[in-house]
């Protein structure tokens, strides 16, 4: 597979603060990755400069081309929703859909106008009279209707209700994720996404704490639920976390011999979201 | 690419609609001062009304520097309207974006911070000088067509009195040279405003006028010298346009004497001298220099 990002010792510095500090990792095609971080780990940033809204120090290839200095040519096949309602709010829809059929030669209106014909949006609502949910529906029929190569999203379900999250990924998987194309996915909501992720990456203070395929997750990631005299032979193989859950332990552990850990309790594949409370307190501690 | 730029000042017309609407609201504001204005004069009764149909009496040359200066009044009436909405739409342009975030999807677009940047000095330019001047043609046409009604309707010829003596293609020629001059020599300003907007977290508007204030002052206290008082105020005030003193024609010492050139618009600009002018140029330098400093402080800055 063809690295459609490569990074290579990249950081960003806002005075003394490092938001992110020498980071490499690589995105290959037809991946679908999520990146996890507590607020103010570094995630904007680095989606930031993979996007070439910011300036960074080291080295960055997104689709072979340098993305702040080529920041129009990588948007010809990059599309980008943020975390937060960015669409102009004094626009209309069929304005939207004008401008961006006049400014990006990979759209297709009639995809977007297909799209939209679904949902109760109407082509002469300005944005500021969509709800939320709305507004999100509308951006990503905009984003699907552009043949992209690479799609990033940054919290792109916030402050929606659990309805529209859910509707949100059925359409990003329905209508955009062809295998081909790749999906780089930021979300505080991890458990609506595991299943749909290929990898995975952990960010704190700037740093990668974790970058691994959703297949190896699961090999070399186990967890343990134990209690009594087992749970005193577990510590012993070194877990990385531990936590009271009704009067048990659960221990999580990082690339032990499973059969050392078979008889001393029941043995769970973790999820995403105790792996990342173990790894960023661990990295904390 | 044209067709980039087209689409990016059509945005420019959708989000400030002020282009459109205040030009538009001036005309009709004009139009009812006229109706206003024939209804109140008609109440003088009889001795105005004559006095209007004596203009028969009046030779054309003087009816044509009557109408001359009506025409002139409500172009400047709309040069003043455009001169604040340009200010607002500068100032406004690239902090809005920046304030309600949608920086961020017109960047998530293949489209330059350059490209960006320069449809906002165009539209400021050229779009809101056309979009005026456009209006003012209109409102010229409204306001005789209403003046040639209330004289028809007291008996007198208006095709005589009016639209022989206006100088109507003149005055419209005249302010195609001053739609496209006046903008190319207040281009600092622009570039100025747009450089504040690009760069300042709040109040624009103070950011940008407090130096073109302060400076000169600080200048004149500090050093003693002038000079940006007078790249400041007395450059804008002066631009090299006039080819005759327009003052001159009503300088109450001097007799009267009017002849068709004289009253003529057109023939008071002098666009070679405007062009060959230094000052225009170091000014469009300066706009240049902080065009390419919003478009700097528009790529680098992330606050959004």
């Amino acid at each position: 597979m063809s690295s459609l990002v490569s990074a290579r010792n990249v950081s960003k510095s806002f005075g003394d603060v490092h938001a992110v500090d020498h980071v490499s990792f690589e995105i290959e095609q037809g991946r679908i990755m999520g990146l996890l971080g507590p607020n103010g780990a570094g995630k904007t940033t680095l989606l930031k400069a993979v996007l070439g809204l910011t300036d960074f120090e080291g080295e960055l290839s997104v689709l072979g081309l340098d993305p702040f200095k080529q920041r129009k040519e990588l948007m010809q096949n990059i599309c980008f929703i943020a975390d937060v309602a960015v669409l102009p709010r004094w626009i209309r829809v069929y304005q939207l859909l004008d401008f961006v059929e006049a400014m990006h030669p990979n759209f297709t209106r009639s995809n977007a106008e297909e799209l939209l014909a679904k949902t109760k949006i109407m082509s002469g609502s300005k944005v500021r009279e969509l709800s939320k949910g709305m507004v999100t529906q509308l951006h990503l029929s905009i984003i699907t209707a552009i043949d992209a190569k690479f799609l990033i999203l940054d919290e792109p379900t916030l402050g929606l209700d659990i309805i529209f999250r859910k509707e949100f990924y059925d359409n990003l998987l329905n209508d955009y994720f062809d295998g081909e194309r790749t999906i780089l996915i930021t979300t505080h909501q991890v458990e609506e996404i595991e299943n749909l992720l290929t990898d995975i990456m952990f960010i704190n203070d700037g740093k990668i704490l974790l970058d691994e395929s959703m297949e190896s997750l699961s090999e070399q990631y186990v967890e343990l639920m134990t209690s009594g005299d087992d749970a005193d032979k577990a510590r012993g193989f070194g877990p990385i976390a531990e936590r009271d859950v009704f009067g048990k332990k659960v221990m999580l552990f990082d690339s032990v011999d499973r059969q050392n850990l078979d008889g001393l309790g029941e043995i769970h594949k973790p999820s995403v979201a105790d792996l990342f409370v173990a790894k960023v307190k661990g990295a904390g501690s | 690419m044209i067709s980039h730029q087209l689409a990016l000042i059509k945005r420019e017309i959708w989000e400030h609609r002020s282009i459109y609407v205040t030009p538009a609201a001036i005309a009709m504001l004009v139009a009812l001062l006229t109706l206003t204005g024939q209804v109140s004069i008609s109440a003088f009764g009889e001795a105005v009304d004559m006095a209007i149909v004596g203009a028969t009496n009046v030779d054309e040359a003087h009816r044509r520097v009557a109408l001359t200066g009506l025409l002139g009044v409500v172009m400047s009436i709309f040069a003043f309207g455009a001169g604040i909405v340009m200010i607002f739409y500068t100032l406004d342009t690239l902090y809005a974006e920046r304030k309600d975030k949608s920086i961020l999807f017109w960047r998530s677009l293949p489209v330059t911070d350059a490209e960006t940047v320069i449809s906002k000095l165009l539209t400021a330019a050229f779009v809101i000088p056309l979009a005026f001047l456009a209006a003012v043609i209109v409102t010229h046409i409204v306001i005789l067509s209403l003046a040639s009604i209330w004289i028809m309707t007291k008996g007198g010829n208006a095709i005589h009195l009016i639209w022989s003596a206006a100088p109507l293609f003149d005055t419209w020629a005249a302010g195609i040279i001053l739609a496209f001059a006046i903008p190319l020599w207040l281009a600092p300003f622009f570039g100025w405003f747009l450089f504040v907007s690009a760069y300042t977290k709040r109040s624009p508007v103070l950011i940008a006028f407090l130096p073109i204030f302060i400076l000169p002052m600080l200048e004149r206290m500090l050093i003693g010298s002038h000079l940006f008082y007078d790249a400041i105020f007395v450059r804008t005030f002066k631009p090299p346009l006039a080819s005759v003193e327009i003052s001159m024609l009503f300088d109450d010492d001097r007799p009267f004497e009017m002849t068709s050139d004289a009253v003529s618009m057109l023939a008071a600009l002098d666009l070679s001298r405007f062009v060959a002018s230094p000052s225009l140029w170091a000014g469009l330098v300066v706009c240049g220099l902080l065009t390419t400093a919003a478009i700097y402080m528009r790529r680098y800055r992330d606050d959004s």
